[in-house]
C-alpha cells in the first residue's frame, strides 16, 4: 500500500477531462470507460479510499493497459498513468500473489540464463522437430479455444543457437573511439539473432570496442506483471555486470529493455544504479548522437516507413535520431505512416493475455503501414517487429518488417 | 440494485457483453469532468435506435431513471447518475451515416467524435464550425444535448446554429423525427431547437442532421498585450465597429498569465492585465488585409506589444499559451471548479471587475479566460474539495457570480449547461413563469420523469 500511496498525488492531478481517450488504443478500439486511464485512476482512488478491494474484476481492468503512455503526453497534468498501473499490478501481486505460470517464469527462468536458454531450445526442437507441424495439423489447439491456434502462431521462430552464444564476447579494432557494451535483450538473443548480428556489425563499422558481458532480462516483463521483486533482482545484477565490464556506453537494441534499462536509476535508487543508467542509449540514438556515424556505400532502392516503438519516442523520447539514420541510407525513398507512434498492440506480453484486443490495435498499425505503399517497415524493438511481422501475416502482406539495424547493415559491402 | 429479470431483459437487448453490471465498471459511468461522481446500478451500450426505443420502453414501465451519455465530459454533471438507475452510454452509435455534399449536411449518429467528423468533412473541403474545448473526445449528440460552444461561436455561431434536423426516442419509446436537410422548416413548433441543449432530459438523440459550410481559405492569428484589461476590452468594441468579425478572440486575464508562464515558461510578460488571442479567418486577401487592420488597430490604442504570426510555427506558439491554461490553473490548487457565465460583449470589464472582487472578499483563487468576442467568460475557481470551509466559501462565490452575470444582462450558463452545478440558480435568469413553462414542457413529454432526472431543474422539483 506504501508504494501507491505515495502515488496518491498522482491522482489527485486527474481532472477527469477526458483528454485521454483521445490518445488510447484500448479506448479508440473499445470506447469503454474502464479501459481508459481516467477509469483506471478513479477505480484506484476509490481502492485507496477502501470502497473497493482487488477483485478479479479490478485485476483484469489493470491488466488492460498498454502501458505505450499515449494518455500520459496527452493528459494536461502529464500524470505517469503507465507508472501508476504497474504499482497497481504489484499491489494486486503482492495482496492475492502471482498466477502460476507467470510466477514460475519470472522467478525461476528469467533470473536463470541456462534455464531460459533450455526454454528456448525447447521451443525451437518444437519448432523444428516436426511437432509444431503435427499439433498445428491436427486442429487440437482451435478445439481448446482462447485463441490458442492464434496465440500459438504469435509464438516466435526460436533461435537454434542463442544469439550470444553464437559471437565472441568481445570484438575489438585498432585505435576504437570508445569502449561499448552491448546489451542484447532476450528477444534478440533467443528469437532474433539476425537483428544482433546486424547491430554488431554496424557498430564495429564505426570504429568500436565492443563487449558483450554476461547479462540477464531487464526486468520489465516482471515488473509490468506486477512483479517487483525478481525486477530489483535482476537489474541488481545487470547493474555488476556491466558496471565491471568498464565501458563508455551500454547500447540496447530493444526500446522496452532500454526504458527499463534506464528506469533502474530510480528503481534501485542506489548510485551503482545510477551511473549505469547514466551510460545507457537506444542503439539509434547512440549512432545519432554519440558517434559520427558512417552509413554504408551500398544504395538500398526500397521505399521506406517508420513504426514508433511507445518505449523509444515517449519512454526515452528518441524520435527523430531513427528517421535521421534511414534518411542518411542512399536510394531509399522514406514515406511516414499516418499516426507512426500509436501503439502496435504489443505491449511485452499483452498480446498472449489480449489476443483479440492486441490484433484489432495491430490491425489498425498494419492499415497505416500499407497506405503508404512501403516495401519495409523499419523499427527499434523487437517486440513491435514480432506484433506487426504477426499482424501483416494475417493480411498476406508482403511488407518486410525489419530492425534499424537490419536496414543499416545492408548498406554496407561484404566481407 | 435493479431486478434480476430487468439486467436479464438488457442483456437480452443489447447483447451480454453490452451491459455493464460489476460495481467496478459501474464506477466508470458515474462520473464525468465535474468534480461529482455518483453511482449508476447498470450501464448499458446500445447499438441502434430499435434497442433504445426496447430500453426506454422498459425502463419507464418499471419507473428506471435512465442517464444517456456520451464521452463523458461534460461540465455541468448533464450526464451523471445521481439517482443511480441506468446509465445510456451511446458512444458504439459512432458512424458518420452521410456526407451530402450537393446539400451541404452531415447525418451522423450520437457517438461520434466531434473531431472525427471535422476531420472527413474537412477532407471534402468543408466545415462544421462548433468547437468545444474538448473536441477531440466529446460527442456530437452530447454536443447536441449540451448546445456545445466553442471559440469560434462569436463568427460561427454554437452548436445549436448547425442542428437541422434530429431523430429522437421519447422516454415512452416512440421515435421523433423533426427538421431534415433544408434550411427553411416552419412546420409546427421548432422541436429540433426544443431537444437541442435540453441535457437529455425530453429524449434520447439518436440521429443528427447538421448543417456543412464551405471550409475557410485561409486563416491568421494574432496576439496582443495590455497592461489595462479596459483596453483589451475596448479593443474587442472597436474591432466589431470596424466590421470585422475575428473567428475568436480569446482573453486571459493577469492571474492566468501568471499561471500559465509559471507552468510553461513560454516568456509571457507577467505585468499584463490582458493577453487577447485574435484569429481571423476567411479568403486569402481578406484575411490578410484584416489582421493588418487589427494590428494596426490594437497598437494604435491601448496595446503594449501585437505580435501576428507570419508563419505555421508563430501561430502554434500562440495558440500554445491557450492551450496551456487548463494544465496551468490546476497548478495552484487541485479542484477547478469551470463557469461559463455569458455577459452581453460591452459588460465584460465590468464583469471581470466583479467577478475579482468576490474572488477577493472570500479568498478564493480565481482565474478569468474566456471568448470576449461573445462575452462567455470562464471564470475558473482552484480550490480544493478536501477543505469543506473552503469549498463553502466556493459555494457563496458562485452564487453571487451568478447573481452579478444575470444583473450585467447576461446568463448563468453560455455553453456547458445547468445540469446538477447550476440547477439551485436556474430561477435566478428564468424568474417563475419562465421556470414552470420550462417545467411543464419536462412533465409533458417525460411524465414519469425517467429521463436524466435531477437535472436542470434540481432534485426538488422532479425528483
Amino acid at each position: 500500500m506504501d508504494n501507491i500511496a505515495a502515488a496518491f498525488e498522482y491522482l489527485d492531478r486527474c481532472s477527469k477531462c477526458g483528454s485521454c481517450q483521445a490518445v488510447c488504443p484500448l479506448y479508440g478500439e473499445t470506447r469503454a470507460e474502464p479501459f481508459v486511464a481516467r477509469g483506471k485512476i478513479f477505480l484506484l482512488k476509490n481502492y485507496l479510499e477502501r470502497k473497493l478491494d482487488l477483485s478479479p474484476k479490478m485485476k483484469e481492468i489493470m491488466s488492460l493497459c498498454l502501458l505505450c503512455k499515449a494518455c500520459t503526453y496527452q493528459c494536461p497534468n502529464k500524470i505517469p498513468v503507465d507508472e501508476l498501473v504497474m504499482q497497481a499490478r504489484s499491489e494486486i501481486v503482492r495482496k492475492k500473489g502471482m498466477p502460476f505460470v507467470k510466477k514460475n517464469v519470472f522467478q525461476h527462468f528469467l533470473k536463470n540464463n541456462g534455464r531460459l536458454s533450455f526454454a528456448a531450445k525447447m521451443g525451437y526442437l518444437y519448432q523444428r522437430s516436426g511437432l509444431q507441424w503435427l499439433i498445428r495439423k491436427s486442429r487440437i489447439l482451435e478445439m481448446l479455444g482462447h485463441d490458442l491456434a492464434q496465440k500459438e502462431r504469435l509464438l516466435p521462430r526460436m533461435a537454434g543457437v542463442p544469439f550470444r552464444n553464437q559471437v565472441p564476447r568481445r570484438v575489438s579494432c585498432r585505435e576504437p573511439r570508445l569502449r561499448v557494451a552491448y546489451y542484447t535483450g532476450c528477444l534478440t538473443n533467443y528469437v532474433f539473432p539476425n537483428t544482433g548480428h546486424a547491430v554488431l556489425k554496424v557498430l564495429q563499422e564505426q570504429q568500436l570496442d565492443i563487449v558483450i558481458p554476461e547479462q540477464w532480462c531487464c526486468g520489465i516483463p516482471a515488473l509490468a506483471s506486477g512483479d517487483e521483486k525478481t525486477a530489483a533482482e535482476l537489474a541488481q545484477k545487470n547493474v555488476e555486470s556491466f558496471n565491471n565490464a568498464g565501458v563508455d556506453a551500454v547500447i540496447t537494441d530493444c526500446a522496452s529493455c532500454g526504458q527499463m534499462l534506464r528506469k533502474y536509476a530510480d528503481f534501485l535508487g542506489t548510485p551503482e544504479s545510477k551511473n549505469f543508467a547514466a551510460k545507457v542509449l537506444d542503439f539509434s540514438e547512440f549512432l545519432d548522437k554519440a558517434v559520427s556515424f558512417r552509413v554504408g556505400d551500398r544504395d538500398i532502392p526500397v521505399t521506406v516507413t517508420y513504426h514508433d516503438p511507445c518505449h523509444l519516442r515517449r519512454g526515452q523520447g528518441v524520435v527523430e535520431a531513427p528517421r535521421r539514420l534511414i534518411g542518411s541510407v542512399a536510394g531509399l525513398r522514406f514515406i511516414e505512416m499516418k499516426e507512426p507512434d500509436r501503439c502496435c498492440g504489443s505491449a511485452g506480453s499483452f498480446n498472449l493475455d489480449h489476443y483479440r484486443l492486441a490484433s484489432k490495435i495491430g490491425h489498425r498499425k498494419v492499415q497505416n503501414i500499407l497506405q503508404t505503399g512501403a516495401d519495409i517497415v523499419v523499427t527499434g524493438c523487437p517486440s513491435c517487429i514480432m506484433q506487426i511481422g504477426h499482424n501483416l501475416g494475417l493480411n498476406n502482406s508482403k511488407v518486410q518488417v525489419l530492425h534499424l539495424a537490419e536496414l543499416l547493415s545492408m548498406t554496407y559491402a561484404d566481407e | 440494485m435493479l431486478d434480476a429479470s430487468i439486467v436479464a431483459e438488457m442483456k437480452r437487448i443489447v447483447g451480454e457483453e453490452n451491459v455493464f453490471t460489476t460495481l467496478e465498471e459501474r464506477l466508470c459511468y458515474g462520473y464525468d469532468s465535474t468534480p461529482e461522481a455518483f453511482l449508476p446500478e447498470l450501464v448499458v451500450r446500445p447499438d441502434e435506435v430499435g434497442e433504445i426505443q426496447q430500453i426506454l420502453k422498459l425502463a419507464n414501465k418499471h419507473l428506471i431513471p435512465v442517464f444517456p451519455r456520451g464521452a463523458g465530459t461534460g461540465l455541468s454533471g448533464g450526464s451523471l447518475p445521481v439517482k443511480g438507475g441506468i446509465v445510456l452510454d451511446l458512444t458504439r452509435m459512432d458512424r458518420i451515416l452521410e456526407i451530402d455534399e450537393e446539400n451541404l449536411v452531415a447525418v451522423v449518429e450520437p457517438g461520434v467524435i466531434t473531431q472525427h467528423l471535422q476531420e472527413e468533412v474537412e477532407k471534402r473541403g468543408l466545415f462544421y464550425p462548433p468547437d468545444p474545448a474538448s473536441l477531440k473526445t466529446s460527442t456530437l449528440g452530447g454536443n447536441v444535448a449540451e448546445c456545445a460552444g466553442g471559440p469560434r461561436a462569436f463568427k460561427y455561431g454554437v452548436t445549436r446554429d448547425y442542428v437541422l434536423g434530429l431523430e429522437v426516442v421519447t422516454p415512452q419509446g416512440e421515435i421523433v423525427r423533426t427538421g431534415g436537410k433544408t434550411v427553411k422548416s416552419v412546420t409546427g413548433y421548432d422541436l429540433t431547437r426544443l431537444y437541442t441543449g435540453s441535457e437529455g432530459t425530453l429524449g434520447v438523440i439518436t440521429k443528427i442532421f447538421l448543417r456543412l459550410i464551405p471550409k475557410p481559405e485561409a486563416k491568421k492569428t494574432l496576439m496582443a498585450v495590455y497592461e489595462r484589461l479596459d483596453d483589451a476590452a475596448n479593443n474587442v468594441t472597436m474591432i466589431i465597429k470596424k466590421g470585422i468579425i475575428p473567428v475568436t478572440l480569446e482573453l486571459m486575464d493577469d492571474r492566468t498569465i501568471h499561471c500559465v508562464e509559471k507552468h510553461c515558461k513560454m516568456g509571457l510578460p507577467l505585468d499584463a492585465e490582458a493577453i487577447l488571442i485574435i484569429e481571423v479567418d476567411g479568403q486569402k486577401d481578406l484575411v490578410e488585409k484584416q489582421a493588418a487592420q487589427i494590428a494596426e488597430l490594437c497598437r494604435a490604442n491601448g496595446a503594449r506589444e501585437v505580435k501576428v504570426a507570419e508563419d505555421e510555427k508563430t501561430r502554434d506558439e500562440i495558440w500554445a499559451a491557450r492551450r496551456a491554461v487548463s494544465a496551468a490553473v490546476v497548478q495552484i490548487k487541485p479542484t477547478k471548479i469551470s463557469e461559463d457565465v455569458s455577459v452581453p460583449r460591452s459588460q465584460i470589464p465590468n464583469m471581470v471587475r466583479k467577478l475579482k472582487e468576490i474572488a477577493s472578499r472570500y479568498r478564493l483563487n480565481l482565474v478569468i479566460f474566456g471568448h470576449a468576442g461573445d462575452g462567455n467568460l470562464h471564470p475558473n475557481i482552484l480550490c480544493d474539495k478536501r477543505d469543506p470551509e473552503e469549498m463553502e466559501r466556493v459555494e457563496k462565490a458562485i452564487g453571487e457570480l451568478f447573481q452579478a452575470a444575470v444583473e450585467l444582462g447576461g446568463t448563468l450558463s453560455g455553453e456547458h449547461g445547468i445540469g446538477i452545478m447550476k440547477a439551485p440558480y436556474l430561477k435566478l435568469e428564468t424568474g417563475e413563469a419562465g421556470y414552470d413553462v420550462m417545467l411543464a414542457i419536462k412533465k409533458a413529454l417525460d411524465p414519469n420523469n425517467i429521463l436524466n432526472p435531477g437535472k436542470i431543474f434540481g432534485s426538488e422539483s422532479n425528483g
